[in-house]
């Protein structure tokens, strides 16, 4: 892997693994290029929300086919305090740093969603990481902050992180800036430009950032009830930010058709204005574009409720992830309650077409186990190989949430998954010889959540 | 001090003793209890048990609870302190069966 675009040294043929002037990659088409298959993959384990007296953990997972401890958890760094709840994390540094010399991606900042506690782990020895800094949750409450959620590392070297609440667990929440110390700056946006806050993207080229949201942390950290929805305690907006300034711009209120607008997707090229959010209640796929000046945004895959015996409403499929290729040519995305992973070709970014599906675990999926072991709960948190030919899945969603709709899961843990994606036809099949089975941990069985691979990804990478 | 009964649904039953400037899950982590928690502040309800008998001050809203929650005794032991003798049944299910569900 080499990276010489801005480097001084660009004239120097001789490139090893860590001998790039910045992080990351030129284009999104040379982390294609360049990126070797992943060999090791970063997992968030979690204890949260279960009997098991035992800290929440970052797992190393060998996803080398060559090695002898494929598709097994080789190292765990295990947090300092229990209750955590790690879920999503981030890097210090990526493609939208590659100018910057002398910064490296090294670093992972892993939030406890709970706990509002920041941990900082030195990546340096790739499968021995090393946890190096915690910032305690007190420090985090001093700026009326709390709910750490979506980490992206901001150019220059600095790191923002989407806040749901505030100090109690309230709205509004915002966003939190550390310095390349991994210290807190303080707040990114004035208060009250938004009320709920959850996953979030930025595009500097158009010099605009979207956000979007999840419900008070109050209200979602308990588990979920219908009746927060019909009292309007779940969000429904998008915020699109000028990235610049730290201030919303305009908001697009998506009504019922948008609820639970969770995860945010920019295309990867850094002129598109295109992009997408998966309302996970309302189980559509929203697209979002710049026209005329301004951001229109509308479902463009809707996916169907579908009755089961044991419910006294229809069930919503649930797409709770949604992720786009590395060469922005298909989105992927996982219906947890329903049990599917899937894809869709977005050569024409408002017009998706299916190209495949798996069928796999949740409340319907036609494959129930995998190597003999029990699938509970559906595909989740996604990540894909920067080629785009290797797509894995976790399986659970958050603590409470899966202690309701999945309770199995904590006795029987997590898994995580593969599927071999065919991206010149457009196909997908699962890869029944990977099995990580999260639930013969030893102190436990364990979830699992986020993924990550050490030279970047899918939905941690973006470019200036 | 108030001495507290921490009952587990298989049975376990552990009496701790709990001083007016500790909650229950910071007196049961002196005892080396491992009780579930998550936030410690009141909001995220994974400490949820339920009080049965004797009575609970908390130095701030249990606000992880709704009413109802409130009316059927579950209580948030990262928050709350003894005033009495308590019995309080703990593990992490009470968090799910707190909650109203979509299926029949």
């Amino acid at each position: 892997m080499s990276d010489t675009h801005s480097s001084p040294d660009a004239g120097i043929q001789e490139h090893h693994e860590h001998d790039h002037e910045g992080p990351g990659y030129a284009t999104p088409q040379a982390a294609i290029e360049e990126a070797e298959p992943e060999k090791t993959a970063y997992v968030m384990g979690l204890y949260v929300g279960t009997d098991v007296d035992a800290s929440d953990f970052l797992a190393v997972v060998d996803v080398d086919p060559e090695s002898e401890t494929y598709s097994e958890i080789i190292d765990r760094v295990e947090m300092p305090n229990r209750g955590d709840e790690l879920h999503h994390f981030g890097w210090n540094a990526c493609s939208s740093s590659c100018h910057m010399d002398g910064l490296e991606r090294r670093h992972l900042v892993i939030p406890g969603q709970r706990s509002s506690r920041i941990h900082i782990v030195d990546t340096k020895e790739r499968r021995d990481p090393e946890l190096t800094k915690v910032i305690e949750p007190e420090e985090v409450y001093e700026h009326d902050l709390s709910a750490p959620h979506t980490v992206h590392c901001v150019p220059d070297g600095e790191i923002m992180i989407s806040m749901l609440g505030d100090a109690d667990g309230e709205l509004p929440g915002g966003f939190l800036e550390l310095n390349d110390n991994f210290e807190i700056e303080g707040r990114w946006d004035p208060p009250g430009e938004i009320q709920m806050n959850y996953d979030y993207w930025y595009q500097p080229r158009q010099n605009v950032m979207l956000s979007t949201e999840w419900a008070a942390p109050k209200t979602y950290y308990p588990g979920f009830d219908l009746e927060d929805v019909e009292e309007g305690k779940y969000g429904q907006q998008l915020h699109f930010w000028d990235w610049e300034a730290g201030t919303v711009e305009q908001t697009i209120d998506l009504g019922e058709q948008g609820l639970i607008p969770l995860e945010a997707r920019f295309l990867h090229t850094p002129e598109s204005t295109h992009g997408y959010v998966g309302a996970a209640l309302s189980s559509n796929i929203i697209h979002f574009a710049e026209r005329d000046g301004e951001y229109h945004a509308e479902p463009v895959i809707e996916f169907d409720d579908r009755e089961h015996e044991d419910w006294d409403i229809p069930v919503p499929a649930l797409p709770t992830d949604i992720l786009i290729s590395m060469d922005d040519r298909y989105l992927f995305g996982s219906n947890w309650l329903h049990g599917e992973a899937w894809m869709y070709d977005i050569s024409d970014p408002s017009n998706p077409r299916k190209a495949d599906s798996i069928s796999i675990g949740g409340l319907f999926g036609d494959i129930s186990e995998v190597q003999d072991r029990e699938i509970v709960g559906g595909p989740q948190m996604l990540q894909l190989s920067l080629d785009g030919e290797r797509l894995y899945w976790t399986t659970s969603l958050f603590s409470s949430w899966d202690n309701q709709f999945f309770p199995e899961m904590a006795e029987k843990g997590s898994v995580m998954l593969k599927a071999d994606v065919d991206p010149r036809k457009g196909t997908m099949s699962l890869d029944e010889d990977f099995l990580v089975d999260f639930g013969e941990c030893e102190a436990g069985p364990a979830r699992a959540h986020e993924i990550r691979w050490p030279d970047g990804d899918c939905t941690s990478d973006v470019w200036q | 001090m108030p001495e507290v009964t921490l009952l587990w649904r298989d049975g376990r039953e552990e009496r701790i003793t709990v001083s007016a400037d500790e909650t229950i899950l910071t007196g049961a982590e002196r005892e080396g209890i491992g009780l579930p928690y998550g936030c410690k502040n009141g909001a995220c309800g994974t400490c949820v048990g339920r009080l049965l008998e004797g009575e609970l001050e908390f130095e701030r809203p249990q606000r992880a609870l709704k009413d109802g929650h409130r009316e059927d005794g579950y209580v948030l032991t990262c928050i709350g302190t003894p005033a009495t003798d308590c019995r309080v049944a703990v593990g992490a299910h009470h968090q799910a069966e707190m909650m109203s569900t979509p299926w029949k």
